[in-house]
């Protein structure tokens, strides 16, 4: 009873009838076999579409939601122990348990700042949606870069491995974030294309800010790659272009760099 | 009456002719493994090509290296694959080409397959002509180095290149749309490039540099990247 109570569509949205009239439209349908965990992992890789029709059709879509957490958590958190692994083998063993709080918990915070910003975008763009859809969307954004990351571990964990550097270091950890969360942004957009949105514009600036926030947050939450005297560092108020660039230009004087051989 | 082993190298010779030959239906039974013996025959071409081209480079430093590089070579294409595995598999799913993490590994390792084939008819003529550059211990040894480095570099590149673009066809077929099938395989070109330069690094030597032992690997193979060593290099000719 409980499971058709959450099953049932109790207001099939209005952008349901164009669903097989635009390509892009194509993968909006309900999940097949189910609400359960690897199916959801499954979903989020091949059609995440299907996932954001589920939350918007469904009374109770808590528990997708939920799920999703789940998977950004356990993706966020291994993916920061990894991160982790170069500080231990370097410095000290605090950042094995320290960073990866960081990066989850700089997400968390990330994405609940934005929240509201997504909603009021989304409805200045013209997207017909709950909030609760709004806030399913948010969250298959962070499980999908989640996911991502655990994909770059192993990568991760090489030149973590390998990288004297912690600028270094840095900046390659940047550069995947940011591939990640354009996947996330890409699945915003498409989602808010099917929603119903008219323009793309404001997205894209939600988009924008939501990367520059997590930017911020590497640098609000620092260190989260290399030492520092303190844990976290919230007296000192820094820009992150600022704090990298000194980072950068710290470890170009130093001569660490190994050589061809 | 032909023996069986005889049989088995023709079949390998035949299946060696149809892969370069990009034949798509032999490509799409690989990829699926309809065929049950494509993954041993992908690993026999991969360790063969490979090992028999690594043999090729260290053959000028003496036996040590040729045999060093010979098990080297193949390692980092599976290695490579072994790292990048997953995340294959997530970009392809990601970008729309419908292919998971078990089709991504038959694919790149079918691709690879193309270039240890490449590599090892190429390695006669490699052979020929690093003989014909100057020796590791005579007096022009360190330019004999850097051309020595050059040509093994742009062989293996050429080499890679070509076998994946053998494959590029073939993935914009087998990919939900050939759209996809192309983002899917600039994704997995990149990254393969980019940590098999990182793996290279860490399983140096492979070209002995002068005045440098020849070693296994080095004894601190995991001190420092390949990127932080071409900046060095970089630094070092236009300093800041």
């Amino acid at each position: 009873m409980k499971e058709e109570e959450q099953t049932q569509a109790y207001n099939t949205p209005l952008i349901t009838r164009h669903e097989h009239a635009n390509p892009l439209f194509k993968g909006f349908e309900p999940i097949q076999g189910g609400c359960n965990l690897t199916n959801l992992i499954s979903f989020l890789l091949k059609k995440p579409l299907a996932i954001i029709h589920d939350i918007e059709t469904q009374r109770k879509p808590g528990r997708i939601i939920f799920s999703l957490i789940m998977v950004s958590a356990a993706c966020l958190l291994v993916f920061g122990f990894v991160v982790g692994t170069f500080s231990s083998d370097k410095i000290d063993d605090t950042q094995l348990w320290a960073a990866p709080l960081k990066i989850f918990g700089g997400m968390i915070l990330s994405s609940l700042l934005c929240l509201p910003s997504l909603y009021i975008f989304s409805c200045l763009a013209g997207v017909q949606a709950r909030f609760q859809t709004i806030a399913g969307l948010l969250c298959s954004l962070v499980a999908l870069c989640g996911l991502l990351l655990i994909g770059l571990t192993p990568v991760v964990w090489l030149f973590s491995a390998s990288s004297n550097s912690a600028s270094f270091l840095g900046g390659l950890l940047i550069m995947l974030w940011t591939v990640c969360v354009g996947f996330g942004c890409a699945l915003v957009m498409r989602a808010g294309r099917v929603l119903g949105m008219k323009n793309l514009s404001h997205i894209i600036i939600w988009c924008v800010v939501f990367l520059v926030v997590t930017l911020q947050m590497t640098t609000t939450l620092r260190p989260i790659v290399g030492k520092d005297e303190r844990l976290l560092n919230f007296g000192e108020k820094k820009f992150f272009l600022q704090h990298w660039g000194e980072q950068v230009f710290q470890d170009l004087r130093s001569e660490k760099s190994p050589r061809f051989q | 009456m032909p023996s069986e082993g005889m049989s088995y190298f023709h079949s390998l010779f035949h299946s060696a002719g149809a892969l370069c030959r990009g034949d798509k239906q032999l490509l799409a039974l690989w990829v699926t493994k309809t065929r049950s013996d494509s993954f041993l025959l992908c690993l026999i071409f991969i360790t063969t090509g490979c090992a028999v081209y690594g043999a090729v480079i260290g053959c000028r430093q003496g036996w040590e290296m040729t045999c060093y590089v010979a098990l080297k070579l193949p390692a980092i294409i599976f290695l490579t694959l072994l790292v990048n595995g997953l995340l294959n598999g997530f970009l392809g799913l990601v970008l729309g080409s419908e292919i998971g993490i078990r089709h991504s590994f038959r694919f790149l390792l079918t691709g690879f397959s193309v270039m240890g084939v490449i590599l090892l008819v190429i390695s006669p003529v490699v052979l020929f002509l690093s003989f014909n550059l100057p020796a590791p211990g005579s007096e022009e040894a360190v330019s004999g180095h850097a051309a020595t480095l050059l040509l093994h570099i742009t062989v293996i590149a050429v080499a890679g290149i070509l076998a994946h673009f053998r494959l590029l066809s073939c993935l914009r077929q087998f990919a939900a749309t050939p759209r996809a099938g192309t983002h899917t395989f600039l994704a997995w070109l990149l990254g393969n490039l980019f940590v098999g330069a990182q793996i290279s690094w860490n399983l140096r030597p492979f070209f002995v540099s002068p005045g440098l032992d020849i070693e296994f690997v080095r004894p601190d193979p995991f001190n420092g990247n390949f990127y932080e060593a071409a900046f060095s290099a970089l630094q070092s000719l236009f300093p800041l």
